[in-house]
């Protein structure tokens, strides 16, 4: 999956792709995502001072529908959001560029889960639309001495939101790639959906509980 | 939505200035990426209107529904008759149509326009636009109403020019695999002039393959292993200025200073030595343009250009406002002094120019001018606006102090984006004579050296060169800009 670019700032790419990782403070979302783009970690708990964002060029093979088998470059731009509260009106501005969501949790945070609920419903308020791509990530799974969140607990959860879930250890890597790759799968399906659904009944004030089921709303090619 | 800007603005405002800035940081880097994206996008939508125009029905041909509405085939009442896409109701033939999903197809141009709006992200913002209208012409992402926001108060962010390079060039690319078996830069400078020359003759000869790779002839006479190649991404004008040298009936003709050429145009101060120089006298009054393609009194190009463009579509003239210059540097920099003005060219027809009036002792101007080019809209396509900044001198010389160059294709008119000003930074002229790419590291220094013996031998005749590194993509690149002694 993963391509070695020797330069980032060139065009040469088929898709940007804006994922962004939200979830409460402490939870490792930049060591996280620091895994992912340089495969390393950094045990320092540094606050992410607003946001800020890495990049990744990743090779995508399609799975689905019309491309299958074909692959793409996929340019990764990773949003990191501050999980501090006084940055909040600031990093939910920025939810609504992003096409997927990482929302995190930490698994030795009783509290950090809890509030999932609470960042499910500022994803719904600020993202693009009403029920966009999410991945559930509990993270600091190699702390298993600390663990508060029982994974039976969040799949539940996940499951009543119809999303993924994935118990990843930024330390050891663990589960990593697959989170972020699941998502980007769920974008890359997600885009080919709202291009060739035909025009349904026109979006209208849908019960947003339940996330899994899609909004059509993208017209055919008119050409 | 400017109410939501002004929170945000207010968010930035609570946070510690250092914290705003490293912020803005961050958004700064963002905006680098999305001024590569936006090329990007700017390039696929480009090359899909290209294939819209060739698969298009156009009028010359009787519109049957008995052809194939892309390739204009005949099709059959009974046999190979075609099938309407679902995309644009066009009757295809089964040649033209790519599968979508497992059994459906769409026509090429369907599909295309799919994928650009795939590629384009365009699926995404319009999905985001059913939830945020948009009420803006573009689509503006939060960092960048930040930024924007933000970029007023510090004037030290510069605004990216919509084109950068990109990438290199596949054929330079290419090229640096001949590289590798090529012996160091050893030559000698007569070698180097000779071979030039031999190019020249070669150049002279076969004039009816003038595109591409014969700018970059491969001369393996007399051992000499440089290059003579030009940048195909800038080589517009390069090919016209070659396509002049086509016509020169040998070398001693070809730089001859030809009278014709100090013909009274609209500035005397523009006809300059540079151009009439190489100037061969087939050219008309726009033979200032000459001046755009050789040696200059090189200055170092420093400063931005504010410039915005539109389209009256009214009076179909393109109205490029030129509004200030700031931070140029001196046209002379012994006296410190600096007249600028700003000459506008519409490439690669270069048929007319505008320019600016000279405003004085100022490395500051401000124009505020409007100069309007009467050119259809769909002219524009394949068009580059060039914007040039000279200092008038005197003595009939100018000197430049750097260009902005603005592809014209893709421009979004309509876009609010597009139409205000921006400070574009000055570049240095692209377009030499000729270059030498080396790609040793180790040679440079050779290659160096040699320029200076170069100009050391040819000193008597006046002869002129600079070396110019670049380090560009981790190859090196010399430039050697030779300027032949007139005769």
């Amino acid at each position: 999956m993963l391509s070695h670019c020797t330069t980032m700032t060139d065009g040469d790419y088929d898709f940007l792709i804006k994922l962004l990782a939200l979830g409460d403070s402490g939870v490792g979302k930049t060591t996280f995502l620091y895994r992912y783009t340089d495969n390393k970690f950094n045990p320092k708990f540094i606050t992410t001072v607003g946001i800020d964002f890495r990049e990744k060029r990743v090779v995508y093979t399609a799975s689905n529908g019309t491309t299958t088998g074909k692959t793409f470059k996929v340019h990764l731009q990773l949003w990191d959001t501050a999980g501090q509260e006084r940055f909040r009106s600031l990093t939910t501005a920025f939810f609504r560029d992003a096409m997927g969501f990482l929302l995190m949790f930490d698994l030795t945070s009783q509290q950090s889960f809890l509030n999932v609920r609470n960042w499910m419903s500022q994803l719904q308020a600020n993202a693009y639309c009403e029920n966009p791509d999410i991945v559930l990530v509990g993270n600091k799974a190699d702390l298993a001495d600390q663990r508060e969140v029982q994974e039976k607990q969040a799949k539940e959860l996940a499951d009543k939101y119809g999303i993924p879930y994935f118990e990843t250890s930024a330390a050891t890597g663990v589960e990593v790639d697959k989170a972020v790759i699941t998502l980007l799968d769920l974008v890359m399906k997600r885009m080919e959906q709202c291009v060739d659904k035909p025009p349904a009944e026109p979006a209208n004030g849908n019960e947003s509980t339940k996330l899994s089921d899609e909004q059509p709303s993208e017209k055919k090619c008119a050409c | 939505m400017s109410a939501s800007d002004c929170s945000l603005k207010m968010d930035l405002g609570l946070l510690q200035s250092q914290e705003r800035e490293r912020v803005l940081e961050v958004l700064r880097r963002d905006k680098q990426l999305r001024t590569i994206e936006e090329n990007r996008i700017r390039r696929m939508k480009h090359e899909l209107q290209e294939l819209r125009r060739r698969g298009a029905k156009s009028y010359t041909r009787q519109y049957g529904e008995r052809t194939c509405a892309r390739c204009q085939r005949p099709l059959g009442k009974f046999w190979n008759s075609g099938a309407v896409c679902f995309g644009c109701s066009h009757r295809i033939c089964s040649r033209c149509r790519v599968g979508v999903g497992t059994e459906d197809w769409r026509c090429t141009v369907c599909h295309a326009c799919r994928e650009v709006k795939f590629r384009s992200g365009d699926w995404f913002i319009e999905m985001r636009a059913n939830k945020f209208p948009v009420t803006a012409d573009k689509y503006e992402t939060t960092g960048e109403k930040l930024l924007q926001a933000y970029s007023i108060h510090s004037s030290h962010i510069s605004v990216i020019p919509p084109t950068p390079p990109p990438h290199m060039d596949q054929q330079f690319l290419s090229r640096l695999g001949d590289f590798k078996d090529s012996k160091p830069f050893t030559k000698s400078v007569e070698d180097l002039m000779v071979s030039f020359t031999s190019q020249i003759k070669k150049i002279s000869t076969s004039q009816n393959d003038v595109r591409g790779d014969l700018l970059s002839v491969n001369s393996n006479r007399r051992r000499s292993h440089f290059q003579y190649s030009t940048q195909k991404s800038l080589s517009d004008t390069e090919i016209n200025k070659s396509g002049h040298l086509y016509h020169g009936p040998s070398l001693p003709n070809l730089f001859k200073k030809d009278s014709d050429q100090e013909e009274s145009s609209t500035g005397a101060e523009e006809e300059t030595s540079f151009g009439s120089d190489y100037s061969i006298g087939k050219r008309g009054s726009n033979s200032s343009n000459s001046t755009d393609c050789g040696v200059f009194e090189s200055v170092s190009v420093t400063g931005e250009l504010e410039l915005s463009l539109s389209y009256n579509a009214k009076n179909s003239c393109l109205e490029v406002t030129v509004g200030a210059g700031r931070n140029l540097s001196y046209g002379d920099p012994k006296k410190k002094k600096c007249h600028p003005y700003v000459k506008l060219c519409v490439l690669p027809e270069k048929s007319s120019k505008l320019k600016t009036a000279v405003k004085k002792n100022t490395t500051d101007p401000i124009f505020n001018e409007v100069l309007k080019y009467r050119i259809e809209r769909h002219l524009l396509l394949g068009k580059r606006l060039q914007a040039s900044v000279w200092h008038s001198r005197t003595l009939k010389r100018k000197s430049f102090l750097g260009e902005v160059l603005i592809p014209l294709d893709g421009w979004r008119f309509e876009d609010k984006a597009f139409q205000c000003s921006n400070w574009y930074p000055l570049s240095l002229k692209v377009k030499q004579r000729g270059s030498f790419i080396i790609c040793d590291q180790n040679n440079i220094d050779m290659g160096a050296k040699d320029s200076k013996r170069l100009r050391l031998l040819k000193k008597p005749s006046s002869s002129y060169s600079s070396v110019k590194l670049l380090n560009c993509y981790s190859c090196f690149i010399i430039k050697l800009l030779i300027r032949f002694p007139s005769l």
